[in-house]
């Protein structure tokens, strides 16, 4: 008795008719796929509240195994800090059934998975690989592309894999890879010191390759550049949010049980699940005035106004560049949009779409028509490290994806 | 080094630059031929991310030209222009550029002569500047 089966509901057990294995992942024709976005493209402004993603009903638990035996699951993380892991247990108790559904057969954070029994597997034999993270060094791109090959699908899971995420904002880092490490293993005070008092002269970091008695040992070579996961393998589907928002999880899974169960087609693929066609605005329940910024504040330097929108209170919100679907629980709290969901779905410059709307609201002066850029040029340098802020989340998808080095002229 | 020819890409608003460059044209002063016009019906429609992608595409210089100020056609794009360019010149200079790479000026729809010697000096600067640091992507 495996552990997901104590959770099993008694009348679930009842055995499933087997079905040819040919024909198990043969997609029904009359089976309609299920909506995934918040707001399907079709829908007129129906109400404020039907713009919200919402949970998919995912019924009581899942009826026991699929009729062609269980699917197979991957979970992997690149370079990620492990909270898109954890919002996948936000799943509550279905994730305990997901055990009823599937064999999860890689989940490095959970369960025993590795590697070579991946490699050992067939190809495509894996349903869904749900792959979170940036590509930052050459195992994370070894495994990402063995789990494509071994996976019909690959679903890039949260900000880092589908947009970079603040990995990603490394690449502004001009020495790359080399830089970094330096900095890392030999200048930050902690390092710095204990390079000098266990290793002085001759500092000890990290290398590729090692040879000690028993033989070579290895590390992944770190890049210079954080690339996501599309541009490194094909992927099927992308959920983005730091972490995806447990609507989307529900998504996700329920076009996953009704795949594996009943035959229902995909959605098409490329869908973006979980966000909504228009921006984080639409969502924020905040009231919209004459927003004009004369002043930046940092949330904690202003009794924010619980009901005003962040902008007219002088705190810069990434909301109007930011595609919703995360029920703009930031900006509900108080907290002013970072753009961890990313561009919208016409638009691949997150940070330049964030840009020129902030920029816009700078109010026109009475003596504009004759003021010099050099002004200008200090009103908007009171925007502190645009880059870092309006990047945050998307120097990876950016046009200009890494610090350039000007190399001087004639 | 010395045969750099830059590739400038300029973004001319309908009313006054794109007028102000054909007066250049017509008026037959002698200009570097380096750059390439286009034409957008405001420089508040010139996104930055136009500018972006110019530059990552390989274009060594860009150059934004709209009305003077209090002279808009539509009564205040170029504010919002100089507030967007202004801050995508901090955001290059983050990057790395030279912020001269990226240039915003006034030419009105009678100055073919400022147009002629903005344009002369803006190659200048990049060709003092040498090629765009944007490398060409590797896959």
């Amino acid at each position: 008795m495996s552990f997901f089966d104590r959770f099993k509901k008694k009348d679930n057990k009842k055995e499933e008719p087997k079905v040819d294995n040919k024909e198990k992942f043969a997609v029904k024709k009359d089976a309609t796929a299920p909506s995934l976005c918040g707001c399907g493209a079709g829908k007129t402004a129906e109400s404020v509240e039907a713009n919200y993603s919402k949970m998919a009903d995912l019924g009581e638990l899942l009826p026991g195994a699929p009729p062609g035996g269980k699917i197979n699951l991957a979970i992997y993380w690149a370079a990620a800090c492990g909270g898109c892991d954890v919002s996948i247990l936000d799943t509550n108790e279905k994730i305990l059934t997901i055990g009823d559904m599937a064999n999860i057969v890689m989940w490095p954070i959970a369960a025993d998975g590795k590697e070579k029994d991946i490699e050992a597997m067939e190809d495509k034999s894996i349903t869904v690989s749900i792959i979170s993270g940036a590509i930052r060094n050459s195992e994370n791109e070894h495994m990402a592309k063995l789990l494509r090959k071994k996976s019909l699908i690959v679903v890039s899971y949260g900000t880092c894999a589908c947009f970079g995420g603040s990995p990603a904002l490394a690449n502004l880092v001009a020495g790359g890879s080399k830089e970094i490490l330096n900095y890392v293993y030999e200048k930050t005070p902690s390092t710095a010191n204990f390079q000098k008092d266990y290793h002085p002269g001759k500092p000890i970091v990290p290398q590729t390759k090692c040879t000690v008695p028993e033989g070579d040992l290895t590390l992944p070579t770190l890049f210079d550049t954080v690339k996501t996961l599309d541009q490194v393998i094909d992927v099927d589907y992308f959920i983005p949010g730091c972490p995806p928002l447990q609507e989307s999880i529900s998504q996700l899974l329920k076009a996953v049980v009704d795949f594996a169960y009943h035959g229902v087609a995909l959605p098409p693929k490329g869908t973006e699940i979980g966000v909504t066609q228009t921006s984080l605005c639409d969502q924020c329940p905040r009231h919209k005035e004459f927003r004009r910024i004369t002043k930046i504040y940092e949330p904690f330097q202003v009794n924010i106004d619980p009901d005003l929108c962040l902008m007219d209170q002088g705190i810069l919100c990434l909301g109007p560049a930011t595609v919703g679907g995360c029920n703009a629980r930031c900006t509900r709290a108080g907290q002013p949009c970072r753009g961890c969901y990313g561009p919208t779905l016409e638009v691949q410059e997150h940070g330049a779409s964030a840009m020129t709307a902030i920029a816009s609201l700078f109010p026109v002066l009475d003596d504009d028509g004759t003021i010099g850029e050099d002004q200008i040029i200090d009103i908007m340098s009171t925007i502190k490290d645009p880059l870092g802020y309006f990047y945050a989340f998307t120097m990876g998808k950016s046009l200009i994806k890494m610090a350039v080095k000007e190399k001087g002229g004639q | 080094m010395a045969d750099f020819e830059p590739r400038i890409v300029a973004f001319c608003c309908n009313w006054c630059s794109y007028a102000g460059a054909d007066g250049a044209g017509v008026g037959r002063l002698q200009m570097p031929t380096n750059f390439r016009i286009i034409r957008t019906m405001c420089t508040a429609r010139v996104d930055p991310e136009f500018v972006l992608r110019a530059l990552s595409k390989g274009a060594d210089g860009v150059i934004v030209l709209g009305c003077h100020p209090a002279d808009c056609h539509y009564i205040g794009g170029n504010y919002r222009a100089r507030r967007r360019i202004a801050l995508l010149r901090l955001i290059l200079e983050q990057y790395g550029f030279d912020a001269k790479r990226l240039r915003l000026e006034w030419v009105s729809a009678s100055e073919g002569e400022k147009f002629q010697n903005t344009m002369t000096e803006f190659v200048n600067t990049i060709k003092a500047l040498g090629p765009t640091p944007v490398q060409k992507e590797v896959n």
